[in-house]
């Protein structure tokens, strides 16, 4: 046969050469980069961030987005222990509960230098109702009058809840002339705000750069340049974050802390969420329907183990619908894993334990079924451990994994429970979770409650403005659900933000509404 | 040779026609629609009236044949609709979209044919022989290999601990390099094992062994010879699996941020978005049925011995 044209050994070689060459042109490729980066660095402060959730678009009236980057404000802010102050909108008053008058904050200025008065507010809270649809129920708003600074706004109805809706991201506040110039299309890529930021580019679903604004109204901001990325995936977050590609990173997984804290430049910061995950009972299933047998469900949820072996120690275990961290949130004692009360409560139900150590009632064991998604990875883990301990208890729980569970449970009526999780306080007032997830018209009321004792308190909230009285009612309500057992609340969880050492003068905070400020800094 | 295109473009309509009637059918029959997200019932006091009400605008309480209808009436007329949740165009969004994604398949194709055709090359020269042998456990390594997984690993090797490259993102050169290699690694396994056995068989014709005879250097005969007739089953294999490329790509898209057609279908499938579902399956449709009509045509090139037997007939 014909000699090979090349040989197996300079084969070999030209392989080895080919590796050495790519090896070395991927190494000087971007050791030149880095320098560059570097350079950048001393010449102006730049940041870069990396969120969990992305954006299509940057409307700020369909989006949070816009208000996380700097470039939108609302009328009215929460503060770090989740009270509601002034932000756009310097003071308010109301003497009734419909006619609310807002002072607009005197020389406020949009990106690019139009003055902010009542009637710019007008038409953007007029923009962010007719772009999203939601905003006509929760702002009930009948009609709006502008004098200078003067807004006037007439609710429908009594309604004292409207200053914490107006802390809502989806009503920050827009120059709608600048969108009229733009045309709708390039404003939702580059909305014009008041905020510190203004946007330079941005890709939708993939990142937004933002520069600094330099007609901001509240002092300039220590930064130059931001840029916020989106990636959906924990694992990349966290290693962007130990590659000191980001500077600070949203979401990062409990099991993905340690390494990250083992590296001298960087910080984890696990702070206490506004977040609930609990377990929901239907209302209409024989077997929960008699608060003895949920009073000894609550005592079966082992609350500590949740949060220190589930959440690895980032959540606070739960003693109500609201984190015990915020204004309303209540005193009462976290309930610890308790067997024998379990099985006394459930003797108080009329159930007895046979031969085989499973509680019955007149010949039927008591066996439950728990739906339970993968969205949130945690709650089928509380479903399983909830599971095992239940039946040291002689109770028997099915587990029932879901894809789409707010739908399962309102279109099946043979579930007993529900692992669920909900944001019970996004702006500063319990209002929002207590009307949508207890009330019969509420869209979240999937376990169909209808306590009257607690529709009364309710009721009552919904019609009372003092933030005293607001607080005290709220309590009230966290007891009767507590005392009715219509929830099971089990932990807290915590969100946690990986930083890096460089970044000064800001920390992450509850709401997550208001990252990028005009006081962070660099090193 | 036009007859061809002419039967595959009337095939086209009734398998698009087909697919888009059984993935509306059956997203339908999946629990759920897109009204909570709309409503954004996680974050806003929604009632159950809002949601009655939105249904009904949307008309989802009409038969699913009168909405499918009307979607059917609308894509005749070249209008796919707007999604649901961004409330943009969906024919705006996959051209949106397209590019990004076009270009991770190009960069992964092109990490495909860079290892598979040497690798492929190699083991049929060289059978039995530790190259062979080689190109097998990378072969076999490739095919197990998930390609999440890979893409993980390079970002920690190549991101994390040598820095050489970004983590995420689009835009540059070295963007591109993890992520197509991430789904090209896998892809190349496969076909180095088929090109070599293409080869193999190929080198066995009578043909080539004439060639030898008459003196025609062993690097012609594989290349001018050999190479192209063992093309045939890589290209047919490749044009079944365009379908499913496009589908892997989805790990990858979500895991370097690249906002490509496939994260966009994944978030649809969750949101229950069903024009951006239906103009995904649409598009897909058409481009395997549009390939697989391309590696048709491409075969009378190929193998110029289809087309004289096609013409001998006719």
């Amino acid at each position: 046969m014909k000699k090979n044209k090349f040989s197996l050994k300079s084969l070999l070689a030209i392989c080895i050469g080919l590796f050495i060459l790519v090896a070395a042109g991927c190494s000087d490729e971007t050791s030149n980069s880095d320098t560059e980066q570097e350079n950048a660095g001393k010449e102006d402060k730049k940041v870069t961030m990396i969120f969990s959730f992305k954006a299509a678009d940057l409307d700020p009236h369909t989006g949070f987005t816009p208000i996380r980057a700097g470039i939108t404000e609302t009328l009215l802010k929460l503060d770090e222990d989740s009270n509601i102050n002034g932000w756009l909108a310097e003071e308010w008053e109301t003497a009734d509960n419909v006619t609310w008058e807002f002072k607009i904050r005197d020389g406020v200025t949009f990106q690019g230098g139009t003055e902010l008065d009542a009637a710019g507010v007008k038409a953007s809270l007029e923009r962010s109702i007719a772009v999203n649809p939601s905003l006509e129920g929760s702002l009930n708003i009948q009609s709006m009058e502008a004098d200078g600074q003067n807004l006037t706004i007439i609710t429908t109805e009594p309604y004292p809840a409207l200053p914490s809706e107006l802390v809502n991201p989806y009503t920050s506040i827009v120059n709608t002339a600048a969108e009229k110039e733009m045309g709708e299309e390039a404003f939702r890529d580059a909305p014009v705000g008041t905020g510190p930021f203004k946007v330079k580019k941005f890709t939708s679903n993939q990142e937004v750069q933002v520069v600094k604004s330099d007609d901001y109204w509240d002092g300039e901001a220590n930064i130059n340049e931001a840029t916020i990325k989106f990636n959906e995936d924990a694992n990349v977050r966290a290693l962007a974050l130990q590659s000191k590609e980001a500077d600070i990173v949203y979401n990062i997984p409990a099991e993905g802390i340690e390494p990250i804290e083992k590296d001298q430049e960087l910080n984890v910061e696990s702070v206490p969420g506004l977040r609930s995950h609990f377990v929901l009972f239907n209302q209409q299933s024989p077997n929960v329907s008699d608060v003895k047998v949920r009073e000894a469900l609550n005592v079966l949820l082992d609350r500590k183990s949740i949060a220190n072996d589930i959440l690895l120690g980032h959540a606070i275990p739960a003693n109500g619908p609201f984190n015990s961290n915020l204004p309303f949130g209540i005193n009462d004692e976290v309930k610890d894993l308790d067997v024998e009360q379990a099985k006394e409560l459930l003797g108080e139900a009329g159930y007895e334990e046979n031969a085989e150590g499973i509680m019955e009632k007149e010949g039927k064991p008591l066996k439950l079924e728990i739906i339970t998604y993968q969205a949130r990875p945690e709650l089928p883990l509380i479903a399983q451990l909830f599971q095992s301990d239940a039946a040291k208890a002689g109770v028997e729980i099915v587990i029932k994994n879901v894809e789409n569970a707010d739908t399962h449970l309102v279109e099946n009526t043979d579930w007993d429970m529900a692992t669920y999780s909900n944001n019970t306080s996004p702006r500063g007032d319990g209002s929002y979770f207590l009307n949508t997830a207890f009330t019969e018209t509420g869209a979240l009321n999937v376990g169909n409650i209808n306590s009257p004792e607690l529709n009364e308190v309710i009721k009552e909230l919904n019609a009372t403005t003092e933030p005293e009285k607001r607080t005290q009612l709220t309590k009230d309500a966290a007891a009767i659900i507590n005392k009715e057992v219509t929830h099971s609340y089990a932990v807290y969880p915590n969100s946690i933000v990986g930083m890096n050492d460089r970044i000064i003068d800001w920390t992450p905070t509850a709401e997550e509404y208001y990252i990028l400020t005009h006081k962070m800094d660099v090193k | 040779m036009f007859s061809i295109i002419k039967r595959r473009l009337l095939q086209l309509v009734f398998v698009v026609f087909v697919l888009s009637l059984f993935t509306f059918g059956l997203m339908k029959l999946a629990p759920g629609d897109p009204v909570m997200t709309i409503l954004n019932a996680d974050e806003m006091m929604v009632t159950e009236a809002d949601q009655t009400k939105l249904r009904s605008e949307l008309g989802f309480d009409q038969p699913i044949y009168v909405q499918y209808g009307q979607w059917v009436l609308g894509v005749v007329q070249l209008d796919l609709g707007k999604s649901y949740v961004t409330g943009k165009p969906v024919i705006n969004e996959m051209a949106e979209r397209m590019p990004i994604t076009a270009q991770l398949t190009a960069g992964a194709l092109l990490v495909m044919v860079s290892i598979s055709v040497p690798l492929g090359i190699i083991s049929a020269r060289y059978p039995g022989k530790w190259p062979d042998q080689i190109s097998r456990i990378l072969a076999l390594i490739g095919a197990s290999i998930p390609s999440f997984w890979l893409g993980l690993m390079l970002i920690y090797f190549f991101a994390f601990k040598l820095q050489l490259l970004p983590t995420t993102g689009i835009g540059s050169f070295s963007h591109m390099i993890l992520p197509s290699f991430s789904l090209g690694f896998s892809l190349s396994a496969v076909y180095a094992r088929l090109l070599r056995a293409g080869l193999l068989e190929s080198l066995s014709e009578d043909y080539i062994q004439a060639a030898r005879a008459r003196g025609v250097k062993e690097g012609r005969i594989l290349w001018f010879h050999a190479f192209r007739a063992a093309l045939l089953p890589v290209i047919t294999v490749f044009g079944l699996s365009i379908g499913s490329m496009l589908g892997g790509a989805v790990v990858i898209e979500i895991l370097f941020s690249w906002p490509g057609l496939g994260s966009m279908v994944i978030d649809a499938i969750f949101s229950r978005d069903y024009p951006v579902i239906q103009g995904y399956v649409l598009l897909t449709g058409v481009l395997v049925v549009v390939v697989n009509l391309l590696v048709d045509l491409s075969y009378y090139w190929i193998d110029p011995r289809i087309k004289q037997k096609e013409e001998g007939t006719t």
